[in-house]
């Protein structure tokens, strides 16, 4: 006989968050971070995507990131409060200004709604960076579905990925 | 960094297609068993097989859009996307995506694109919208 699915309860790096106790309006945390050529490198190799602009030199007097390295921060600012396996349902983006290597930005993240849609639960969260002139660079919201087996299933299961990854890209 | 799509963009261009064929060494980071790159990890969330990054699968919206807009993408470019559906880590799949609208503004014009990508079945795994911006002298 099947077995029944079941929602994860627990991983490597402990207790899955859940639903409940995800509590819309709370500021996630904010960080420090400095995008390095090695970052850049590792985008645009993951992304097959390669330019001058990426590479070698561009209008801004370097090389710029691709926008969407700007990803991680986010995630890791939502994984350091809520350890949220699930699946990237939903990615807004604004990119104001390039994301340039070795200069310091600063990521406030918070979370901004939650809902349960087709039985499945959402977590709703956005963020900002700005670099030390106070200029906001980028601009993004993010929805993720906590997990992908539907909420009428038990949290009975134990994980073996996690929410909670090296702070790395 | 060079646009493809400039003087004379109008409603109904195509954007230039990226496509690729994923393989689950793709996903691999260090030694680590993730939904990505480990059945059984995949199957304990409920999965059948390991799947795509979505951030990988959305890189080729973000490749698109640099094809097409070059500077307007990196300084002013916008996109949501809706990652409708898992995808595997061993499909093909190609950004897609169509001019919708064009919007007169103060510091030039601002192009807005349907974007989509399909997988090998021609099942919409990914869809969104975009908009970018361009020197007016550029359209």
């Amino acid at each position: 006989m099947a077995s029944q699915p079941a929602r994860v309860a627990e991983d490597a790096h402990g207790r899955r968050a859940t639903f409940e106790e995800i509590e819309v309006g709370k500021v996630l945390g904010e960080m420090d971070w400095v995008v390095t050529d090695e970052m850049i490198d590792l985008q645009c190799e993951m992304d097959q995507d390669y330019d001058e602009w990426y590479s070698v030199a561009s209008p801004w007097g370097g090389r710029i990131a691709p926008p969407q390295i700007q990803y991680r921060p986010p995630r890791w600012l939502l994984s350091r409060t809520y350890n949220v396996r699930g699946l990237f349902y939903k990615w807004e983006m604004e990119n104001i200004k390039p994301i340039l290597p070795n200069v310091t930005l600063h990521v406030v993240c918070r979370v901004v709604d939650k809902y349960v849609k087709n039985e499945r639960e959402f977590v709703v969260y956005e963020a900002e960076a700005t670099d030390p002139e106070g200029a906001t660079v980028f601009r993004t919201r993010r929805t993720h579905v906590l997990d992908f087996v539907k909420r009428s299933a038990p949290r009975a299961a134990t994980g073996i990925d996690s929410g909670i990854k090296p702070e790395r890209v | 960094m060079k646009a493809l799509l400039k003087a004379g963009v109008a409603v109904g261009d195509e954007l230039p297609t990226v496509a690729r064929k994923f393989r689950l060494e793709h996903f691999a980071r260090a030694d680590e068993k993730t939904i990505h790159t480990d059945v059984e990890a995949a199957r304990r969330e409920g999965m059948a097989e390991p799947v795509a990054i979505a951030t990988h699968v959305g890189g080729l919206i973000f490749h698109q859009l640099r094809l097409s807009f070059g500077r307007g993408w990196v300084e002013g470019g916008t996109c949501s996307l809706t990652f409708r559906r898992p995808v595997a880590v061993t499909d093909f799949c190609e950004a897609q995506g169509v001019v919708t609208g064009r919007e007169d503004l103060a510091d030039g014009v601002r192009v807005a694109c349907d974007v989509w990508i399909v997988n090998q079945t021609g099942q919409k795994v990914v869809v969104g919208t975009a908009s970018c911006m361009l020197p007016r002298d550029a359209c």
